[in-house]
Order: structure tokens, then sequence, then C-alpha cells
């Protein structure tokens, strides 16, 4: 008993600094993005409020929840409301299977920095990201507007072709490790001592490809199309319920997915003890974070695909190409002998 | 002059495709551009200095010993003080103006005979700034100034008055007129944006 009431309260904590952390970094990620936008394009980015416009989140926050929220007239009201949870919710959920570091003891308790070691975790990381699809469409449909629905119908496109993509490119890795335990993933690469991105590039830029899709990120965010559908399937939301699906989509949910990827194919902790027992940390978030910062920086790269590219890339491109990396891989594994 | 026309490529080759090589060059060209000092203008705290010969709101430059020769003709037929407006109220200006109504200069004949300018109002609203007004002035008087901030709270804000069209003449006279009267700030300026210019002969 004493046992279990110990594990939940560390389970507890583990939550809530993994809540604050994710969060905050989200929101500053909107800061980060605002900034890396205006000097890719010869601006300044925010400025005004605070140091180098540091506080611009806080104040953004504030206006959005200072500001009025309508609903449109028509709107399925508790799917409208449903729609915001079901977009954030799957975004949370999936840091619960990410590790940020080796196991260590504190007082004689030993303490995972992960918040469920299951060792189904990567069917976690898919049930999560086909999840998300449905605040998104939730979100089109209650709001009874054509906008809204068109951008839901693509999302929903999307995201059909592209798990199917991601499920077949994570499978490489898999094989590789032998497991599909997040920490197992990352245990077998440091074993090795060989990151798996050097086994699996293909794999690699196909899950790239899948993230960017998952993420509504350019150049496959024609569900929030600036340019035709105003803002896509958020676009009858306002206030802070408007702020909380590109805080889902955008931010947490590229983060997640950039964490993921960094377990699967840069060896998750592993990397030079240069900052004692916090060096597994630092490596995590630096490698994370270096990728967030691709997915950002191609963001402002990239012109949009057409909504038949996208689907006509994955269907015709990617999944035969992630079929033959699977199988290659699995011919591979069989005759040498992988993880065993 | 003919147009030239420029190939492109509608498809990527096998290369090309596979190392994602278009995709490098954008990002190589953001990276470039990331790095870049911005050309941003932070407008209420920096304001940008606008070339001389800007056409921003108009100003009277005032009797100060720097009269034309035309002015110096007429000068015994017209009651004026030092640091006053040179306007003879010749209406020159608003003859010149697309949008005459938007003058109201009124003159009045003194005693001793000599004329007097009463009143000289432009109202800014319906001003389109061509600057032909100040082309027309005979004795040097009208011009227009750098001042570009031209907003104001109220309608009446915007009609500039013999006092303050004196005040931005003598103002812009005192911080431009050293400047020689020109467009670009120096040859090498103009030469960057607009190449050489090469004369015939």
């Amino acid at each position: 008993m004493n046992e279990f009431v110990l594990s939940l309260i560390v389970t507890l904590v583990k939550i809530g600094v993994l809540l604050g952390v994710a969060l905050g970094l989200g929101a500053y990620l909107t800061w980060f993005e605002r900034k890396l936008a205006g000097h890719i394009q010869a601006r300044l980015g925010p400025t005004v409020v605070g140091p180098f416009g540091l506080l611009q989140p806080l104040a953004d926050g504030l206006k959005l929840m200072t500001k009025e929220s309508i609903i449109p007239k028509g709107a399925d009201v508790p799917v409208y409301y449903l729609a915001i949870m079901m977009a954030v919710a799957p975004a949370i959920l999936l840091f619960s299977v990410i590790p940020f570091g080796p196991e260590f003891t504190v007082f004689g308790y030993k303490v995972k920095p992960i918040i469920s070691d299951v060792n189904i975790a990567l069917l976690v990381v898919f049930a999560m990201g086909s999840l998300a699809v449905y605040g998104t469409i939730f979100s089109g449909w209650a709001s009874n507007s054509k906008y809204a629905f068109i951008g839901s119908l693509r999302k929903a496109a999307v995201i059909i072709a592209y798990e199917v993509v991601l499920g077949f490119s994570v499978l490489g890795v898999v094989l590789l490790a032998g497991t599909m335990s997040t920490v197992g993933i990352v245990e077998a690469q440091i074993e090795r001592g060989v990151w798996f991105i050097f086994y699996q590039p293909v794999a690699f830029i196909l899950f790239l490809f899948c993230m960017l899709a998952e993420s509504g990120r350019v150049p496959f965010d024609i569900q929030e199309a600036e340019a035709e559908l105003v803002t896509g399937y958020n676009v009858e939301y306002g206030g802070m319920r408007f702020g909380a699906l590109p805080l889902a989509e955008w931010y947490l949910n590229t983060m997640a997915l950039s964490a993921i990827a960094v377990v699967l194919f840069f060896g998750g902790w592993s990397g030079p003890n240069i900052l004692g027992a916090l060096s597994p940390y630092f490596w995590f978030l630096a490698k994370m974070f270096g990728l967030v910062f691709f997915v950002l920086w191609l963001h402002w790269t990239l012109p949009r695909f057409q909504a038949k590219d996208i689907t006509e890339i994955a269907w015709k491109i990617m999944l035969p190409l992630a079929l033959v990396n699977v199988l290659v891989t699995a011919v591979v594994v069989y005759t040498f002998g992988g993880a065993g | 002059m003919s147009i030239k026309r420029l190939s492109r490529k509608d498809y990527l080759n096998l290369v090309e495709a596979i190392f994602f090589i278009d995709f490098l060059k954008g990002l190589s060209v953001t990276l470039r551009n990331l790095f870049r000092k911005p050309i941003t203008t932070e407008y209420p705290q920096e304001k940008l200095t606008p070339p001389k010969r800007f056409r921003g709101a108009h100003g009277h430059f005032v009797w100060d010993g720097s009269e034309p020769d035309s002015l110096k003709a007429i000068e015994k037929f017209m009651s004026y003080e030092r640091g006053k407006s040179r306007c003879v109220a010749c209406y020159m200006c608003q003859t010149a103006c697309p949008m005459p109504t938007l003058f109201r200069i009124e003159a009045v004949q003194l005693p001793d005979g000599s004329k007097k300018v009463t009143r000289f109002d432009m109202n800014l609203l319906n001003c389109l700034f061509c600057g032909l007004c100040v082309d027309a002035c005979p004795v040097g008087c009208l011009t227009m100034t750098d001042l570009y901030e031209l907003a104001g709270y109220s309608r009446r804000d915007e009609v500039l008055r013999m006092d303050r069209l004196e005040q931005h003449g003598v103002d812009f006279s005192r911080r431009r007129g050293d400047e020689p009267d020109r467009i670009w700030s120096n040859d090498r300026e103009r030469e960057k944006l607009w190449g050489k210019i090469e004369w015939s002969g």
C-alpha cells in the first residue's frame, strides 16, 4: 500500500512538472517562432513587451483571456467545446511516453523521468496522433462554417494518409530495437553506440514529413491555409478557445513529435557527459529543440503543397518507400541478427 | 529591348529529388536572411529623415535677407516685418492648385498704399501634396518641408495658418537650409539604387 501511495505521489509530481514545462515551453515557442519568422523576413519580431519581447506570450495570453468569444449561430455547442479538449488532451498525452533521461535514485527510490514506461509506447503515440484529428474534425463540424469544415476535411485526408506512412516508417526502428518501449529503443541505441538515423535515414525523412503533416506545419498545412480558408478549422473560435487550438497543434504536437523523433532516431538522452547528472536532460532537450527549430525553419521557408499533391505524395511515393524500407530492414535484421 | 525568355524545368532530376536539393536551397536562403540585419525602423523611437525635396507639410520662408530679386523688386510696395512671411498674396499658388478651395488668402491695402497679407490658410485635408503651388510661387515664399507626421485629432488641426507656416519655414531652413537642393544626399546613394547615369557627349 505504502509503495502504491509513493508511486502515485511520484507520478503526480512528474505529471505536474511535465505539464508546467510543456505548456510553458509551448507558450514560449510562440515567441520564438515569431522572432524567427521576423528575422527570416528581415524584421525584428516582438520587441516591445519586456526585454527582446520576452513577455509577449504573457501579453498574448492576457489578450486572449479578456477577449469576447462568440459562438456562431447554429453551432453544436457541446461538440464545439469538446473539440478544444480533444485537440489539447492528445497533444499533452503524447508527452507521457517520452523518456527525458535515464533512471535515477532519490532517497533510495528509483525514479524514471518518464510518466508511464509502457512496453507499447509507440502504439500510444500512434493512438494519440490519430485522436488529435478528432479535435480538428469536431471543431470544423461544430462551428457551422464552410471554411472550418473544409479545413477539417482536409486535415482528415492528410492524417489518414500520413498515419499509415508514420506507422511503417517507425517499424524499421522497432525491428532494429526489438521493442516498442521508448526507453527500450533509447537503451538499444546507447548499447550499440549508434543512433538509428544512420541505420534508417529513409525512415527518418519519412517520419519528419509525417511529423510535419500531423502537426499541421508547412508544407502540409492545407487545413489552415490562410490564403484560402482564412485559418481553417479554428476560424469560428475566439479568445483563449482559439488560442488553445494552435497551441496544441503547432507547438505541443511539434514538440512532442520532435521528442519522439529524438527517441527513435537520435539516441534519446545519449551524449557526452558535460554537465554531470543533468547532462542527459540537456542532450535530450538540445536535440529536441534542434528538431523543433528545423521544423520552424522549414515552416518559414517552404510554400504550401496543393491538397491533392499531399495525399498523392503520401500514397504514391512515401508509402511504397516506407514499405520497401521495412522489407529491407526486416531481411537485413533476419539475416544478420538485429536486436535479438 | 527584347523580352528575355527564361526556361524552367518542370521536374527535378533524380539526384535533386532524392537529396531534396530544392529544399536545401530554400533553407539556405532563409538561413542567410536569418542572420541578416533587420531593416525595420522602429518608428516611434527612431524616425527616418526624408530627402530635402520631400513633399511634406507646407511652410513659408520669411524675410531674413535671403530674398530673391523678384521679391526685392516689389519690396517697397509691401508692408512686412523681418521674420514674417514673404507672401505677397499674388494668388499664383491658388491658381496652380488642382484643388484651389484649399487656400484662403486675403490681403488688405494699408493707408500708406502698401499691401499687407492678413490671411493665408491651407486646408491640408484637401491637399494632394503635388507641389504645384511651390513651383508657382514667384517670390520664393511657399515651400514644402520634410514634416510627414500630419495626423491630428480634429479637422481644425489640419488647417495650416500663417503662424504655423512661418514656423515650419523657419524651422526647415534652420535644419535643412545648408543641404544641397537634391533628392539624394549624394551620388553614391543614388547610384546604388538607380545605377550610374551616362550622359551623352
